[in-house]
């Protein structure tokens, strides 16, 4: 059984993202800035006539934060519009879910965010789970 | 001609009409497989529905067909009755009769009723199948349904997409301003803006109902809370048409059944109770509500027996909210406000009507997660008012926007007090201990410093006076940006992780905004509202301590101390209170006048007063304002100043000690103890107005009536026949019989002699 995936980059590495969760794709203009946030909350941003969340990717991931964030996958998780920065876009198409390779070390903060791959013409992809990236978020009950 | 329709009826007609509606082709089939249960239940349900209704509208006629049919199709559930074509047919005319009556209530027509026994007695069992009359359809046009019914979703999406347009219509005006533009592309542009502000309006408007939707169950509430009772209750509301968010409506109506029902169980009395103090039996309960800018404010008034103070004091010390010291503290109002303090109420029983473990603090909780407002205003044995302060709609908060560090936060104008600029010389500002204090015109007040809060750098020039349900803290921030109106909503957990955010807003400006929350910054700042003043210095005493004495600096400034346990309570009044009567400072409290001791001149506007009391007898002692509590040294210094006992040392500093029996016995005895004197009054009134002054300045409590208590005095006029033979006698002229009235040296005499009889 195949399912759609956004196919992007996070971190200089592609991942596939599900794609039900996915609501758009924006260009992220002004952020505002959260203080006392979690680091990964990178600051608050304007789409039409709504506030999303912004969501550091690479920062949720334990890596270095984004330095200039733009492209953004935008997905509303528990009815609050959250943007993921991501590196860049390829595109959306149906892919077969596959099992985690036995043994395979992720690194870092990729580990709790593998939820199996999908082989595109041969590249295995990371699926990420985007709800798991938010901060204190649903990582434990996925 | 049927009364003009009120919202109930049209919600009826609506609900009725869709009802029918959706019921046509259950009926079809019905009639097709009369067996079907399911279709018969459909049916079963609608009548019974419409029944309802009926007899809470008062529609008898529908609601007499709907009663009828309701009983054949009961008889038929319970196997009484074959559904046969007769019995069908019958049901599905009164069904339509139904349908017509909705739609003539709707037009607002009286319907020609002389076929309903006809349909209703197609429906007896032995009613020919034949017999089945054809309703003569009426004639008239249906009214045309003028109203719709839409989710409350819906106008969201209307109102989010209006949001849209205004944010887009700011864009573009922005964009036009950076180029040259032609003037009438300009016109175009002011034209749609117009366009967008009405119909933001009109939107806006969509989502209000008039606030009778919640008062309209009120009388019939509080005649089912009093019956039981046995208590009599007028109820007056006024101000039904104001109009108020329909969501809000919602999550006003528990806190608001709730208040009214502490009004008529706990503050208005039985008719005996009442008659007792002397108010007619019947009770007064007033609501109203009234539009002031963009808040509504809601009174709701008793004349019961307002709330027990003393008791909730009492009660908020033994449940350890509040120390000793702290109630003595509070002023009235301080006081009566415990009544929001959870688990507290001045009742001591719990009665069937409330007292259901509900109580204030939830009201105001409720009150204030929807950005509202409540204040109440005892007058102890007279009644209390609430007043309940909300907001027009749900979604829409005047804000004031600060600024700290380059970023911009929006803060609830309803939660700042006041704003004052550093620059103010009213205004300082003292580092005490790791933190700050600013004081503010004699008023100490914690500082908290937006950007240490948030983690920003920041130039702090303002102060915004913040209030949280805890009490009051300035908060310093760069600059004092705009007033604003946002509409807020809820931000991600993430965001609100904090506790320092309310919510999110997205201005005109198109740059999200945080809404600050002052209580989460309070508590992010680590204030303690609560901590217990001044009780380490007690401690530190070393030894057999002495007696606990209240320090205060008296109105010339000296640092004064009195036994703690001469002070009933420190007390704010107003000057106004304090009155130059009878040869002496008096000042006016609740139960009469107490005198009053000033050591200096008075200030104009607000003294604080020190309420002494040695069980019996009260005195106020005027101060300048109240400093501690510390446990003076056994040893003290003698004074030789009078009415000062001795000097203590506290804390390496000198405090006079006030004598408080030198105090007390400069008073006058108290008034239950005065000897008594009957007036016989003759009727022209002179010796109330004229004899009675001078009787009490001799010490004497007089009564016009020989049943008020058996006097020691009794002085009647010369001619009173009825007078006790041991009666002083004044006589009108001068020779008469007993004292002339006038001899005032006489009277004095006569006065002082019985007087002293007594003691």
């Amino acid at each position: 059984m195949t399912e759609l995936f956004l196919i992007a980059h996070i971190a200089d590495r592609g991942v596939a993202i599900e794609g039900g969760l996915v609501d758009s794709v924006v260009d992220i203009g002004e952020m505002v800035a959260v203080p006392r946030a979690p680091a990964a909350i990178r600051g608050l941003a304007a789409l039409r006539s709504r506030v999303v969340t912004v969501i550091d990717t690479r920062v949720a991931l334990g890596l270095p934060p984004t330095e200039t964030p733009r492209r953004a996958v935008i997905a509303r998780v528990d009815g609050h519009l959250y943007a993921f920065l991501v590196d860049s876009l390829e595109d959306v198409a149906p892919h077969e879910r596959l099992p985690m390779t036995a043994g395979a070390s992720l690194g870092s903060g990729w580990a709790c965010e593998g939820r199996g791959i999908v082989d595109r013409d041969g590249e295995p992809l990371l699926i990420i789970d985007l709800a798991a990236l938010i901060p204190g978020g649903l990582a434990a009950a996925a | 001609m049927l009364a003009p329709m009120d919202d109930l009826l049209q919600e009826f007609v609506a609900e009725t009409r869709e009802t029918l509606e959706a019921l046509s082709g259950e009926i079809v089939l019905w009639e097709a497989a009369p067996a079907d249960r399911a279709r018969l239940d459909a049916i079963f349900r609608f009548v019974h529905t419409v029944k309802g209704s009926c007899g809470f509208l008062d529609l008898p006629r529908l609601g007499h067909l709907a009663h009828v049919a309701e009983e054949v199709l009961a008889q038929v559930r319970d196997g009484q009755r074959t559904p046969d074509t007769g019995l069908v047919s019958a049901v599905l005319a009164i069904v339509d009769r139904i349908g017509e009556l909705t739609d003539a209530i709707d037009a607002g027509r009286s319907s020609d009723d002389t076929t309903d026994d006809l349909l209703i007695a197609a429906l007896a069992e032995d009613a020919a199948p034949a017999a089945t009359p054809v309703a003569e359809t009426p004639q008239h046009a249906r009214a045309v349904n003028r109203s719709v019914r839409l989710g409350v979703e819906l106008l969201d999406r209307m109102m989010a997409g209006m949001s849209d347009m205004v944010l887009a219509r700011n864009e573009l005006a922005r964009r036009l301003r950076d180029g040259d533009v032609d003037p009438r592309v300009e016109g175009a542009l002011d034209r749609l803006s117009l366009t967008v502000a009405e119909m933001r309006d009109t939107i806006t408007r969509t989502r209000m109902q008039r606030i009778d939707a919640l008062f309209s169950p009120i009388p019939r509430m509080v005649r089912d809370l009093a019956a039981p009772l046995g208590k009599q209750v007028a109820l007056s509301i006024e101000g039904g048409d104001v109009e108020l968010d329909r969501e809000m409506i919602e999550l006003l109506r528990d806190p608001f059944v709730h208040i009214i029902r502490n009004a008529v169980d706990h503050g208005i009395g039985s008719p005996a109770d009442r008659r007792e103090v002397g108010k007619l039996e019947t009770g007064n309960l007033r609501i109203c509500a009234r539009q002031s800018g963009n808040q509504i404010l809601i009174e709701i008034e008793d004349d019961g027996r307002g709330v027990n103070t003393d008791r909730l004091v009492e009660k908020a010390i033994a449940a350890g909210i509040l120390s000793e010291l702290d109630a003595q503290r509070l002023g009235d109002q301080a006081r009566t406000d415990l009544i929001f303090h959870a688990g507290l109420s001045s009742r001591d029983t719990v009665t069937a009507v409330s007292g259901r473990g509900v109580g204030m603090d939830v009201v105001r909780a409720n009150i204030e997660q929807i950005g509202g407002r409540v204040a109440v205003r005892n007058r102890p044995g007279q009644g209390l008012s609430l007043i309940l302060q909300v907001p027009l709609t749900l979604s829409i908060i005047p804000t004031i926007v600060l600024a700290v560090g380059g970023q911009r936060y929006a803060m609830p104008r309803q939660s700042i007090e006041e704003i004052v600029s550093l620059a103010n010389p009213s205004v300082r500002i003292d580092p005490l201990g790791g933190g700050r204090i600013a004081t503010l015109r004699g008023e100490r007040l914690p500082l908290v410093s937006l950007g240490d809060v948030l983690g920003i750098d920041d130039a702090a020039t303002v102060l915004a006076i913040v209030t949280t349900r805890d009490g009051h803290f300035a908060l310093a921030a760069d600059a004092v940006l705009d007033a604003e109106e946002l509409v807020v909503k809820p931000a991600a957990p993430a965001v609100m992780a904090s506790g320092l955010f309310a919510g999110q807003t997205l201005p005109d400006s198109g740059l999200p905004l945080l809404l600050l929350d002052g209580a989460g910054i309070a508590a992010a700042a680590d204030l303690r509202f609560n901590a217990p003043i001044a009780a380490p210095a007690a401690e530190q005493e070393v030894g057999r301590p002495g007696i606990q004495a209240l320090l205060f600096d008296d109105l010339a400034g000296r640092r004064r101390a009195v036994a703690l346990a001469a002070v009933d309570r420190v007390e704010t009044v107003s000057s106004h209170d304090i009155r130059d009567s009878g040869g002496r400072l008096h000042l006016t409290v609740a139960g009469g006048v107490v005198p009053l001791v000033a050591c200096g001149p008075l200030r104009d506007g607000s003294v604080d007063v020190l309420r002494l009391t040695d069980g019996a007898t009260e005195i106020a002692y005027a101060i300048g304002e109240a400093q501690e509590i510390a446990a003076l040294p056994r040893a003290l210094a003698p004074a030789r100043r009078a009415g000062i006992a001795g000097i203590a040392l506290v804390a390496g500093e000198q405090v006079e000690l006030i004598d408080a029996h030198a105090l007390f016995a400069g008073e006058i005895a108290p008034v239950a103890e005065r000897p008594l004197c009957l007036l016989r009054c003759d009727g022209t009134g002179w010796m109330d107005v004229f004899l009675r002054p001078v009787v009490e300045a001799a010490g004497y409590r007089c009564i016009d009536d020989a049943g008020g208590g058996e006097a020691t005095l009794t002085l009647a006029m010369d001619d009173d026949p009825a007078a006790d033979p041991a009666a002083i006698r004044l006589a009108r002229a001068p020779g008469g019989p007993g004292i002339y009235r006038y001899d005032r040296a006489a009277l004095s005499a006569a006065l002082a002699a019985h007087s002293g009889r007594a003691a």
